[in-house]
């Protein structure tokens, strides 16, 4: 390998949709009271999207993993021809949360076609929704997860890839290259996966219970304990730790009630902090427990203090029957004015090399069989004793995922959520 | 209030009488456009029950389809004592009296000291009261965030006095509250530094002269005649702590110290219940117009006495 992951250059850089600075200043937008209206009204010219009321049910087939889809490739909206010669000049335009890329690949990929590639940043997916839904407005590429893909494929609003283009995707997970929400990768390939566990300062917890989510219930570390902002993953971790129930998907509304309950007994037992920063917080020191994403662990490396080694940081993750687990997909806007650029772009991604590079930066796993937690841990991108944060595929196999729920279930989570957010 | 002069030439009170209300006009649309409209977008999304697939409200722009029962629950939940959102409310009365009356302790004696006993000093303190303003204010919260940290400087400074650290970041009300009336505090004392310089020199000799002594010359003089500055002061910086949803957020994060605005940002940021968020929106301009009335009220009544 030709990139090295000791390179200085690497160390700072931010992985995931780091939110809450931005968020604030986008949520400055609604409230300012005159402003508010910008999103209001660019909503108005929305009606004739089928109006769906909030206890309806989905036009289309909702995917789940014991119940695939085959997204439909219609006649209106076909892939690209076979063989034809990629764009050349202008913008690449990719729509994506904001450092989830590394700049380096975007670069590398802008020189070699002659484009100058240009990131559209989201912080959630209502926001990109919005985005590449803006009439006139064209992007190239997007990364939509399970959750929002089959809406965006029912509303035209992607485009089936044309595998021969992609011939990397044998790089892939056998699995991901026929995933349960895109049976046949018709629309998407994938991007990214994780799994969500606890990070904690190894220097300053003594013992890690059999269930690590306990760390964040116990009092010792009052004042530094960290949920994730995300209402999913939050209201998860406490229906899986208080064994309430396996489907963290679950629309029954006195599971999801005993489940915050309990999260909102952090609030007077360890005065709980919510933010999506744990990459940061926990090699700061900031915090001593914090609930996290995998590749959170893998970044949290590059932010520990000078002279602190990353045996400091611990992982706790859950055995794969109670992992939970996501993934982020590549896709092709319907909108695309440089479709066959686009593909070879994805095809890049799952270059063993590149992936690993895009790796590199923003700590978020690529599913290439060939980057497994050996070939990571040897090839020194992961300390030895942070191994365990690389997600593998039996945790795909057996563990839990989110998946898209109706409008109601997402109501009944949402003010649950409100309610923990509200503190007591 | 001294009595324009009439002009007697009929030409160019013509001319008169058209310029002003053509002077209200970009005014009147800045209110149009800024105001009326938006305000009537946030009522038409809390009024309506429904979205599209992309969980976009779908606002209901004739009255005649709205359904108040979404916001009929917020109202309920807001002022209910077992309510969801009460306790957010009472937080955000809480902390915006507590930042208030921090903002008036200093911002006063500052605003009085500017105003009457700078001298040529003014011009400079001014310059450093509004220096802030240079910086955005989400970058000063931030820099609070460095300076409170465990091993910050503040929990340094205390160290030189053997007062032990204290964990700032961790939740504590204490800390969101000081925070805010930081933030605020330039907002206060314009407002107040203006009235008191207006304040006629000679009334405050008029009153020594009598024989009033400093202490009850502020109290019978300078101060009856700031109230108006003050109210203003007042209402200025609350209105914008009331819908603040940041600043706990970025100097606390915990749910303990969630204000109205952090459920606001919740509800509208995602999710299919923007209709919620929008009520909630309703409901704090409510309430805040119910404060502004009541200033408007004085402001009259104070004109009306002064013009008397």
């Amino acid at each position: 390998m030709s990139f090295d992951p000791n390179d200085p250059a690497l160390r700072h850089r931010r992985p995931r949709p780091q939110l809450a600075r931005r968020d604030v200043l986008r949520g400055g937008l609604w409230l300012a009271v005159g402003v508010g209206a910008a999103p209001l009204l660019a909503a108005c010219g929305n009606d004739q999207a089928s109006g769906q009321s909030a206890s309806g049910g989905a036009p289309y087939q909702l995917a789940r993993p014991d119940k695939p889809v085959k997204l439909a490739i219609k006649d209106s909206n076909p892939p690209i021809d076979n063989g034809l010669d990629p764009e050349e000049g202008g913008t690449f335009n990719i729509l994506n949360y904001a450092d989830y890329m590394a700049p380096g690949v975007m670069k590398q990929f802008g020189k070699a076609h002659n484009v100058s590639v240009e990131v559209t940043p989201y912080n959630n997916y209502d926001e990109m929704l919005a985005k590449i839904r803006q009439p006139g407005q064209s992007f190239d590429l997007v990364f939509p997860g399970p959750s929002v893909l089959s809406k965006m494929a029912y509303a035209d609003l992607i485009q089936p890839l044309n595998h021969s283009y992609v011939p990397h995707l044998a790089n892939v997970w056998p699995e991901y290259q026929n995933p349960w929400y895109d049976q046949g990768a018709r629309y998407t390939v994938p991007y990214t996966i994780y799994g969500t566990g606890v990070m904690y300062r190894a220097d300053r917890v003594k013992s890690v219970p059999e269930v690590g989510y306990d760390l964040l219930w116990d009092k010792q570390y009052a004042g530094k304990v960290y949920v994730l902002d995300d209402r999913q993953e939050a209201i998860a971790m406490s229906l899986l730790r208080n064994k309430i129930t396996d489907d963290i998907n679950t629309s029954n509304a006195d599971d999801v009630k005993r489940a915050t309950d309990s999260l909102i007994e952090l609030i007077s037992l360890v005065n709980v902090k919510t933010d999506i920063n744990a990459y940061s917080e926990v090699p700061e020191g900031t915090a001593t427990v914090h609930q996290c994403w995998s590749g959170d662990v893998i970044a949290g490396q590059y932010y520990l203090p000078k002279k602190e080694t990353p045996e400091v940081l611990g992982y706790w993750r859950p055995a794969e029957t109670d992992y939970v687990v996501g993934s982020d997909n590549i896709a092709i806007p319907k909108s695309a004015k440089k479709p066959v650029l686009a593909h070879m772009l994805i095809n890049d991604l799952l270059d063993n090399q590149i992936g690993l590079k895009n790796f590199g930066w923003n700590g978020y796993q690529p599913p290439l069989t060939k980057l497994s937690a050996k070939f990571l841990t040897d090839q020194g991108y992961i300390p030895k004793n942070l191994a365990n944060s690389v997600v593998v595929p039996s945790d795909f196999d057996k563990g839990h995922t989110f998946y898209e729920v109706s409008p109601s279930t997402e109501s009944l989570w949402q003010t649950n959520w409100a309610r923990f957010k509200a503190g007591a | 209030m001294p009595d324009p002069v009439p002009d007697k030439a009929s030409g160019h009170d013509r001319a008169t009488r058209r310029l002003w209300p053509a002077l209200a006009l970009p005014g009147t649309f800045w209110l149009i456009a800024l105001f009326v409209v938006p305000f009537y977008a946030v009522m038409a999304v809390a009024f309506s029950g429904r979205i599209n697939i992309f969980n976009e409200p779908i606002p209901a722009w004739s009255p005649l389809e709205w359904e108040s029962s979404t916001f009929t629950t917020v109202i309920t939940d807001s002022f209910t004592p077992s309510g969801a959102y009460h306790e957010v409310w009472v937080r955000t009365a809480i902390y915006s009296f507590w930042a208030l009356v921090i903002c008036v302790a200093i911002g006063y004696p500052v605003a009085y000291y500017t105003a009457r006993l700078a001298g040529k000093r003014r011009g400079l303190i001014l310059a450093l009261i509004l220096a802030p303003w240079w910086i955005n204010y989400i970058t000063r919260m931030l820099a609070w965030v460095n300076l409170l940290q465990d091993d910050g400087y503040v929990n340094k400074a205390l160290g030189w006095f053997g007062i032990p650290p204290h964990s700032w970041l961790s939740g504590s009300s204490f800390t969101v509250v000081w925070a805010l009336a930081y933030g605020y505090l330039p907002y206060f004392i314009i407002p107040l530094f203006a009235s008191l310089d207006r304040i006629d020199q000679r009334l405050l000799e008029a009153s020594r002269d009598l024989g009033v002594g400093s202490a009850r010359t502020f109290m019978h003089v300078t101060l009856p005649l700031s109230r108006m500055g003050l109210i203003t002061a007042l209402v200025i910086t609350a209105l914008p702590m009331a819908g603040d949803y940041y600043t706990n957020t970025i100097v606390s994060g915990s749910p303990n110290t969630s204000m109205v605005g952090n459920q606001i940002e919740l509800f509208l940021l995602e999710g299919p219940q923007k209709n919620i968020g929008a009520g909630l929106v309703l409901l704090l301009s409510l309430v805040l117009m119910f404060f502004m009335f009541y200033y408007l009220i004085l402001t009259q009544r104070a004109s009306r006495e002064a013009s008397r």
